[in-house]
């Protein structure tokens, strides 16, 4: 931190700058003259809620991209499909069982399952050609995708949401003032806010797990330098089968979330998979802090914009890709 | 040949190739420190040292491979410290690698053409060369110069070391080179190739001066006429052939570790 | 070494030794003049369905395929947005010319259209080409199926241009000397004649200098560098190059559907453009024509051939994605690959016997 502010002082400012005014605008009570601008702060502050659990929605999922990529060169384009299995496994669960929780689990030890065995009978054969894996892996999100509209159909799937967090909430943030000088509060789904906060609590059981624990060192130094792990004598296939089966699985909960927030049907594996890539280009391949940062910028400027340029959104989403490339494209947190 | 010399005039010292306080750092590691060296145009130098000394960082940071973290570097009195590589190859400078670095999927006259077409104009040419295509016939000149003609229309994958080697040389020749850096271009060669590359060398027009990076001092003294020694990333020494050798702390220093 | 003494005495070059530079090794064949004679007598063979249907539209996926042959077989990049140029390209014959959408259309003849979308489709590809480059090898591929997913969502949300997501419709093509050009047969020898200017210009452009240098950027960028050439800028060249090839591919695309939509531009038709490309083999310019070949081929008939073997008609993705898996295990050039492979093996058990007697 204290070295790119040694490094950038003119980016540490303007930085500082943003998320200042960000913070001002998300906590103060708009004076009249804003809301005649830009419109009224309840919108704003949803659309900023929306952005934020949007991007902890895309952290979990490319969270797993970036986490195979980093360690295997993969670029795992079956990606979304894994997304959209475990978003279809957590559906049929939570109608069979009627347990929401027990969908989120299921799904990720399913979708687990497929990764162990994907890393196992197919990528370990072509290890080090990175070109044929990933149209290898374009082939398979052709097949899974099939497979799965074979099955599933072209229905659209939503997973109910469990009674226990149905409803809005209310948040300790003013959205306006009645004219008594009430002040109004946000209300916010519940649902949303959880699962924003299981993200951000997978995510640092994940910076721990890599950063505190001896196979997460192993899997640092495999992202560092392949062939030095190797070296020392780690049982790498056993490493890769393990990363391999947690990227996978994470895709699956974030299926399950997915269909929760939104909803599943033929398409969002694709859909997903994208999102993942712009994310990890933005965040920087193979970084976890990369891939939250990306995500949560990414969540906000596709909410942001559908609400105040609707016709440009995917323009602004595309737009800070480009700027990323340009400026540093090896990704924002890379450490390349 | 040195037609393209009065282009480039020099401005100041009149040196070839200088050097001054050039630091390149990989993280925290220096892996070259303050390392200031003159070279004279037409002077030809050897530049010795163990493993890990910087000689390779050295030649990477004059032809910009990776450039210095601080330092300057001018090429017959041109600031070239900031230039991309292949601007400074557009100047005459040139270079070999330590592990060949060839076009294995070409073969070898279709190298040595890239070769003299990288140094020249029409690089973008979408026109395929014609009969009396000049860089043609120059591409040709040098295989014949390395005496790679028979094995001309090969692919380089299919080449022996030692051809491979002999290549890497013809590719630093093409053109009108002012100035070229040889990465231990007797590596693996048996003693037949090596004499060959000592003839090559010494064959050179004199104008053309080259710092040579070589573990066999035999070859190494017989083709210079300075040396360098450097160690851990700094110049340790610099003289004539005779004083290096005879000098004790390098016998010490490197000759000793080189003969276990 | 051998090398050596034989060097000394060849003094000038055999005239042989430069042929393969200046000649065209393929006319030797004579299988490739067959095919050009059957491609050329084929409106008076096939009829308008399959003269259309099969092979106008094997030579236009061929042609948008190999734009990607190109920058992948001889640049070394893989880039996945080739259909995505074509289809800027189809937009713009849409936009500048005539069609049903005439608040967008701008109305203007075919021959003003025409090069403007062209024009306009190169810079597009090549803007896109600056951005890829930017990083290297597998990289390319996620950036620019990026910039291919980026097109098709906005296509889809902008209608001042694009007419969202029902896209342009009735557009309009070519009529000129009495002739109407989109009618079956002069339509197909449109085709034929920009796909065989492309073909050709791919197989001469890999032997001069510009396509030389691509090749050795593929190997060893570095190496070129350290050569005199500037590598990003060859890289961003062989952009252009292909996008203007995609963007023929994509003008003769919307003269036959007549129409375009996002569903065009969607990331599975940029995916299926890969497809076409590996399975007919990346290596050489011939191969994208194969591979759109069987592609289009599968896609006509695979429905029933489906239903022949009791399966269900719509697994023809399904069908795609196990052909494709197959090929990238078997074979890293296609059925080119396949079939060389094939052939050696074939020649090799025949000479076999005679073999051994050369050696003893």
């Amino acid at each position: 931190m204290t070295r790119f502010i040694e490094r950038h002082p003119a980016w540490a400012l303007i930085l500082l700058i943003a998320v200042a005014v960000m913070l001002w605008l998300i906590l103060a009570v708009w004076p009249p003259g804003l809301e005649e601008a830009i419109g009224r702060k309840r919108v704003f502050l949803n659309a900023v809620f929306n952005g934020i659990t949007l991007g902890s929605l895309y952290f979990l999922v490319a969270s797993g991209f970036t986490l195979i990529f980093g360690l295997m060169r993969n670029v795992n384009l079956a990606h979304g499909s894994l997304y959209l299995f475990g978003g279809y496994i957590g559906y049929a669960i939570s109608v069979w069982t009627g347990s929401w929780v027990l969908g989120f689990i299921v799904a990720f030890i399913g979708v687990a399952l497929v990764g162990v065995v994907l890393q196992i009978v197919v990528f370990r054969r072509m290890e080090g050609q990175d070109l044929r894996q990933t149209m290898v892996t374009i082939g398979l999100s052709i097949v899974f995708a099939d497979l799965m509209l074979w099955v599933f159909g072209g229905d659209f799937y939503q997973i109910q949401t469990p009674n226990w967090l149905v409803g809005p909430i209310e948040l300790p943030l003013v959205t306006a003032l009645k004219s008594s000088g009430e002040a109004v509060y946000l209300r916010y789904p519940m649902v949303r806010l959880v699962i924003f906060v299981a993200a951000v609590v997978i995510g640092i059981a994940m910076w721990l797990a890599l950063n505190r624990t001896r196979v997460g060192m192993m899997v640092r130094a495999g992202v560092d330098d392949r062939d030095m792990l190797a070296a020392t004598g780690v049982p790498i296939q056993l490493v890769f089968v393990v990363v391999f089966a947690l990227g996978a699985g994470l895709a699956g909960i974030a299926g399950v979330v997915g269909g929760t927030f939104q909803s599943i049907s033929p398409g969002e594996d694709t859909r997903f998979l994208l999102a993942s890539l712009v994310v990890v280009i933005v965040g920087g391949m193979g970084s976890i802090p990369g891939a939250a940062l990306g995500a949560v910028i990414i969540g906000l400027a596709e909410q942001l914009g559908s609400v105040y340029i609707p016709t440009y959104a995917i323009v602004v989403t595309f737009l800070i890709m480009v700027l990323v490339l340009a400026l540093r494209p090896q990704g924002l947190l890379a450490r390349r | 040949m040195d037609s393209a010399a009065p282009r480039f005039s020099a401005v100041g010292s009149g040196a070839a190739l200088e050097l001054r306080g050039v630091t390149r750092l990989f993280g925290a590691l220096a892996a070259l420190t303050d390392v200031t060296i003159t070279v004279r145009p037409g002077e030809r130098r050897a530049v010795l040292g163990s493993n890990g000394a910087g000689k390779t960082t050295l030649f990477n940071c004059v032809t910009g491979d990776f450039p210095p973290s601080s330092g300057t570097i001018r090429f017959f009195g041109e600031d070239i410290t900031h230039f991309p590589p292949y601007e400074r190859i557009r100047r005459g400078l040139r270079r070999t690698y330590q592990i060949s670095a060839l076009f294995p999927g070409l073969t070898v006259r279709d190298n040595v053409y890239l070769a003299c077409r990288g140094v020249s104009r029409g690089r973008f040419s979408p026109l395929r060369p014609g009969a009396n295509d000049a860089l043609m016939h120059a591409a040709e000149a040098l295989i014949q110069a390395v005496h790679l003609t028979p094995v001309r229309e090969q692919l380089v994958a299919e080449l022996a070391h030692g051809q491979q080697r002999q290549l890497e040389i013809a590719l630093a020749l093409a053109g009108a080179p002012r100035f070229i850096l040889f990465d231990e271009p007797a590596a693996g060669l048996s003693p037949t190739e090596r004499r060959e590359l000592i003839e090559i060398l010494t064959s050179l027009p004199a104008h053309i001066g080259y710092i040579i990076i070589e573990h066999d001092m035999d070859v190494a003294l017989r083709v210079v006429e300075s040396v360098t020694m450097m160690h851990n990333g700094r110049i340790f020494k610099e003289g004539l052939p005779h004083e290096i050798e005879a000098d004790p702390e390098v016998q010490e220093l490197y000759l000793g570790a080189g003969h276990e | 070494m051998s090398l050596v003494q034989g060097a000394h005495r060849e003094t000038s070059p055999p005239a042989g030794a430069r042929a393969n530079l200046l000649a065209w090794p393929e006319f030797n064949q004579p299988a490739v003049w067959v095919v050009a004679a059957i491609l050329l007598i084929m409106p008076f063979i096939a009829s308008g369905f399959f003269l259309i249907e099969i092979f106008a539209t094997t030579l236009i996926l061929g042609t948008i395929a190999l734009s990607l042959m190109f920058l992948a077989g001889y640049g070394g990049m893989v880039s996945l947005m080739q259909l995505t140029v074509a289809g800027f390209a189809a937009y713009m014959v849409a936009v500048f010319g005539m069609s049903a959408n005439t608040n967008i259309s701008l109305g203007w003849p075919w021959w003003l259209a025409t090069p403007m979308a062209l024009v306009l489709a190169t810079i597009f590809g090549t803007l896109g080409g600056t951005l890829a480059v930017r990083t290297e090898g597998i990289y390319t591929i996620m950036i620019t199926l990026a910039i291919g997913a980026a097109f098709y969502y906005f296509t889809n949300q902008n209608w001042a241009i694009f007419g969202g997501h029902t896209g342009i419709n009735t557009i309009a093509t070519p009529k000129f000397w009495g002739v109407d050009w989109r009618s079956d047969v002069p339509y197909y020898y449109v085709t034929l004649g920009v796909a065989a200017f492309c073909y050709f210009a791919v197989q001469y452009v890999s032997r001069a200098p510009f396509g030389l240098a691509l090749q050795g950027v593929r190997d060893n960028p570095r190496r070129m560098a350290a050569l005199g050439f500037n590598v990003n800028a060859h890289r961003v060249a062989a952009y252009a190059f292909a996008s203007f090839i995609a963007a023929l591919g994509g003008v003769l695309q919307v003269w036959n559907y007549r129409q375009i939509s996002p569903g065009s531009v969607s990331v599975g038709a940029c995916i299926d453009i890969l497809i076409i490309a590996v399975v007919g083999g990346i290596t050489r310019p011939i191969g994208p024509f194969i591979g759109a070949f069987i592609f289009v081929i599968l896609r006509t008939f695979a429905l029933d051939l489906l239903v022949k073997f009791g399966l269900d008609g719509n697994r023809f993705r399904l069908l795609i994605g196990l052909g494709f898996l197959a090929i990238v295990f078997w074979s890293s050039d296609g059925v080119i690959g396949l079939w060389e492979r094939w052939r050696r093996r074939a020649a090799d058990t025949h000479t076999r016997p005679s073999g051994g007697h050369g050696h003893g």
